[in-house]
Formats: C-alpha cells, sequence, structure tokens
C-alpha cells in the first residue's frame, strides 16, 4: 500500500515544470509592460490558462513518473529476458505507435498543423503519419539491437535520405518534418520504447544500455521526419497529378 | 463549451486509452509484472488522462495566445537585433530551464568519465540552442528556404560524426529533443506562427513552422563538438 503513496510526493515534478515555465512567463510580462499592453481582462485569461496547462502538466508528469516509469521499466526486464526475442520487433512497433499517439507535444503540433493550414492538412492525418513512422523506426530499431547493427549504419544513411529528401518536398512539409522529429521524443516514448531498449540491453551481452536506448530515441527523432517528408512528396505528387 | 470540453475528453481518451489497453493485454497475456507495479500503471494512467485534459484546454487558452501575441509583436516593435536578442536570450533560458537538460547531463556524465561537467554540457546545449533559434528568426524574416539551412545543418552534424567518439553519437542525437519538452514546444510554435504572420505575403506554414527542427540542430553539432575536444 506504501508505494501507492508515491503519488502524493509531487514537490519535484511541481518545481520542474514551474522552473520550465518561468523564462516563458518572464518573456511575456516584458512584452505585455512595454509593448503589447493587453486589457487586464484578457491578460487574466491568459493566466488561467497558464494556470490550467501547470496544474495538467504536473498531473500528468507525476502519472508518468510515478505511475508509467516503473511498469516501462519492468515492461523492458520482463520482456528483455523473454526466451524468443523476436517478439520484441513486433511489440516495439505497437507500443511506438500507441506512445506516439499519447505525447502532448504532438498533439499540439497536429493541432496548429490545422488550425495554420486552415483545416486543408488535417491534426489526425499528422498524428496518424507520425505514430506509424515512429512505430516502424522502433520496430527498426528494436531489430538492430537484437542483432547487434551498428546505429551508425540507420542514422547516416537515414540523415542523408532526409536531405536528399529536402530537394524534392515542398517548403511546407519540410518545416513540419523537422519539427515533427523534435516533438515525436516525449515523455511517453522515453517511458515505454527506452525502457524496453534498456531493458534488452541489459539482459544481453556486448549490449551497452545507455547507448542503445539513446539510439533509440536517435531513431524515433528520425523517424517523422522521413515519414512526414514522405507523406509531402505523396501528396504533391497526387495534386499534380 | 459543454460540447468543447466533452470532445476535449474524447481526445484525451483517444490518447491515452490504446496506451492502456496495449499495456493491460500485455500484462495478462505474457509480461505478469508484480501487482503493485500495475496497479501503479492503472492509477497512473488516471492522473495522466486527468492531467492531459487541462493541459491541453490550458495551452491553448494559455501558453499559444501568449507566444502568438509576443511573435507577431516582436518584429513590429524591434529593429533586427533586439529580435535576434530576443530569440537568442529565450532559447538559452528555456533549454537551462528544461528538467530533461539534466538528464542529459547525467548521461553524458557517465560516458565521458565524469570529465564533461554538468555546468559545460548545459552550456554547451543552451548556447547551441540559443545560436539556432537566432539562425531560424533570421531565417523566417528574411526569407530564406529553409531546406538550404537544413541540408547544411544535417551535411556538417554527418560531417562531424565520422570524427566524433562512437559514445557521444547516440547522445548527440538525442541531445536534439531535450529542449522540446510539453511547455517549450506549444511556445516556441506560437512564436514561429506569431512572427510569421506579421510577415504576411509568403507561405505561411513553411515560414511559421520549422523553429522547432532548426532549433533542435544546435544541441547535436554542440555536444558534438564537446565530444571531440574531450578527447
Amino acid at each position: 500500500m506504501s508505494e501507492l503513496l508515491a503519488f502524493l510526493e509531487v514537490e519535484e515534478v511541481l518545481l520542474e515544470v514551474l522552473v520550465a515555465l518561468g523564462p516563458l512567463v518572464l518573456l511575456f510580462a516584458v512584452f505585455q509592460i512595454f509593448f503589447l499592453r493587453l486589457p487586464r481582462e484578457y491578460v487574466l485569461n491568459l493566466i488561467k490558462g497558464l494556470f490550467l496547462s501547470f496544474l495538467g502538466l504536473v498531473l500528468f508528469l507525476q502519472g508518468v513518473k510515478v505511475g508509467f516509469l516503473p511498469a516501462g521499466a519492468r515492461m523492458g526486464e520482463i520482456l528483455g529476458s523473454f526466451s524468443q526475442r523476436w517478439v520484441l520487433v513486433p511489440i516495439g512497433f505497437v507500443l511506438g505507435f500507441v506512445a506516439t499517439i499519447a505525447e502532448p507535444a504532438v498533439r499540439i503540433l497536429s493541432y496548429e498543423i490545422e488550425k495554420t493550414s486552415g483545416g486543408s492538412i488535417r491534426a489526425k492525418t499528422i498524428l496518424l503519419t507520425l505514430a506509424f513512422g515512429v512505430a516502424f523506426f522502433v520496430a527498426l530499431g528494436m531489430f538492430r539491437i537484437l542483432w547487434g547493427i551498428p546505429i551508425h549504419y540507420l542514422i547516416v544513411p537515414g540523415y542523408l535520405v532526409a536531405v536528399l529528401m529536402l530537394r524534392y518536398t515542398s517548403p511546407t512539409f519540410i518545416s513540419i518534418a523537422f519539427d515533427a522529429g523534435g516533438v515525436a521524443t516525449g515523455p511517453m516514448t522515453v517511458t515505454f520504447v527506452m525502457a524496453l531498449a534498456v531493458g534488452v540491453a541489459t539482459v544481453m551481452e556486448n549490449r551497452s544500455p545507455i547507448l542503445d536506448g539513446f539510439g533509440l530515441i536517435a531513431l524515433v527523432a528520425l523517424a517523422p521526419i522521413l515519414a512526414v517528408m514522405g507523406f509531402g512528396l505523396l501528396y504533391s505528387f497526387r495534386k499534380g497529378k | 463549451m459543454l460540447s468543447e470540453l466533452k470532445e476535449s475528453f474524447m481526445e484525451v481518451v483517444w490518447a491515452i486509452a490504446p496506451l492502456t489497453l496495449v499495456v493491460v493485454l500485455l500484462q495478462l497475456s505474457i509480461i505478469h509484472m508484480p501487482l503493485v507495479d500495475f496497479v501503479r500503471f492503472l492509477i497512473g494512467a488516471l492522473l495522466v488522462m486527468l492531467g492531459f485534459l487541462l493541459f491541453l484546454q490550458g495551452v491553448k487558452v494559455g501558453l499559444l495566445p501568449m507566444g502568438e501575441m509576443v511573435g507577431a509583436e516582436l518584429p513590429k516593435r524591434a529593429g533586427l537585433p533586439l529580435i535576434l536578442l530576443t530569440a537568442f536570450l529565450l532559447g538559452f533560458f528555456v533549454t537551462v530551464a528544461e528538467p530533461d537538460v539534466r538528464v542529459l547531463s547525467h548521461q553524458v556524465d557517465l560516458v565521458s568519465q565524469g570529465e564533461i561537467g554538468k555546468n559545460l554540457l548545459i552550456a554547451t546545449v543552451a548556447l547551441g540552442i540559443g545560436i539556432f533559434v537566432c539562425i531560424a528568426m533570421l531565417r523566417i524574416i528574411l526569407g530564406i528556404p529553409i531546406a538550404y539551412l537544413l541540408a547544411g545543418s544535417y551535411l556538417a552534424v554527418l560531417a562531424l560524426s565520422f570524427f566524433t567518439p562512437p559514445d557521444f553519437v547516440p547522445i548527440a542525437f538525442d541531445a536534439g529533443g531535450v529542449t522540446t519538452g510539453p511547455i517549450t514546444v506549444p511556445f516556441i510554435l506560437a512564436l514561429g506562427i506569431g512572427t510569421a504572420s506579421v510577415l504576411g505575403g509568403r507561405s505561411s506554414i513553411a515560414d511559421a513552422f520549422g523553429l522547432v527542427g532548426l532549433a533542435s540542430v544546435g544541441p547535436v553539432l554542440g555536444v558534438m563538438l564537446l565530444g571531440i575536444f574531450h578527447r
């Protein structure tokens, strides 16, 4: 029972989120005082929103830290010591998919894209493209760890392909693709996807939990770049027809 | 208001339910983790859902409009040097404040056997982000195609990766993700959208996005350089 009380220890997460908000609030305050001078009522509304997002993020991160992290680590350990290791490839795929869907920053990005494009690029489309991209690369990453393929062999060609694709993709999708790459690696992917890699690497010989774990996250960051640019190529191709 | 809340609620259920379902199915079929861990996971899922709901609502009425207004005001009121200074300071301090940076510094400490100190690493990453946020703002204002900048930076990253000690490569790539926490992303996204919106006449999506993507190259280059010079 006492282990469930860990949910009540929120000080650390509370402080983290507060510190992360600090510079942004400060910047806004400077702008409000010197340039913007928005009406009081409007600012009060913004502060309400800020407070809501603060509270929400604290609950979210606390749930991840106390509830998900131990479960993720335990899952990684148990699956890593499995005798039939190939199951990690499909499980990696599924976990990569559902973790991306649950990533808050990914939601915000898709929402902003739909809003800015006036609805011509749907949030759901972006979300699913990202989720499939990440799922595929997590599966690939698990395969790499199991068969001991050096991470360079995936990352270097991956980024080379990305640079090549820049030539053929429209600027709209380039911008979105690279933003998505930065956004896909959040608390959820780290909890479930990295835990899986660390679990396997701990059990197998000649594997480093830190490097293999990080290597997988590097692949997760590459996945949306390729997926969204690929989607963009398809999109302009179909439009051109 | 009520229908909007219902919509957000459904969105959050759709976000968290698949993950929860997968873990529950795995637990019942093959993994059998200890009951305590499983119960903690379920309580965690409830907290995460509630938190997600509040967070999304709050971001939409708080952080996003804040970022957009600052972004739109910046090019109207300030000259180029002041814009760049603001962009640099924002990138730098947001990074210093990001909790993930501390996790990263711990990992780098481990692979460098303690030779690369925490403060040096945080300063490098923050400097990398600051410089690249500047470049990204400059790009929006001057209308430089993002493809050139990305191609240049990633070719540099690839070239450097051959000289970087192998231990540092995956960590360097991971460093790109550290400033993109759930608080920073909405604000930085909105900042770009706001800035692009007042500099009208151009394809707004291509200009509005890309700030986060460009900013994440900075730390990758920074950590690689650290790795090279530390040997």
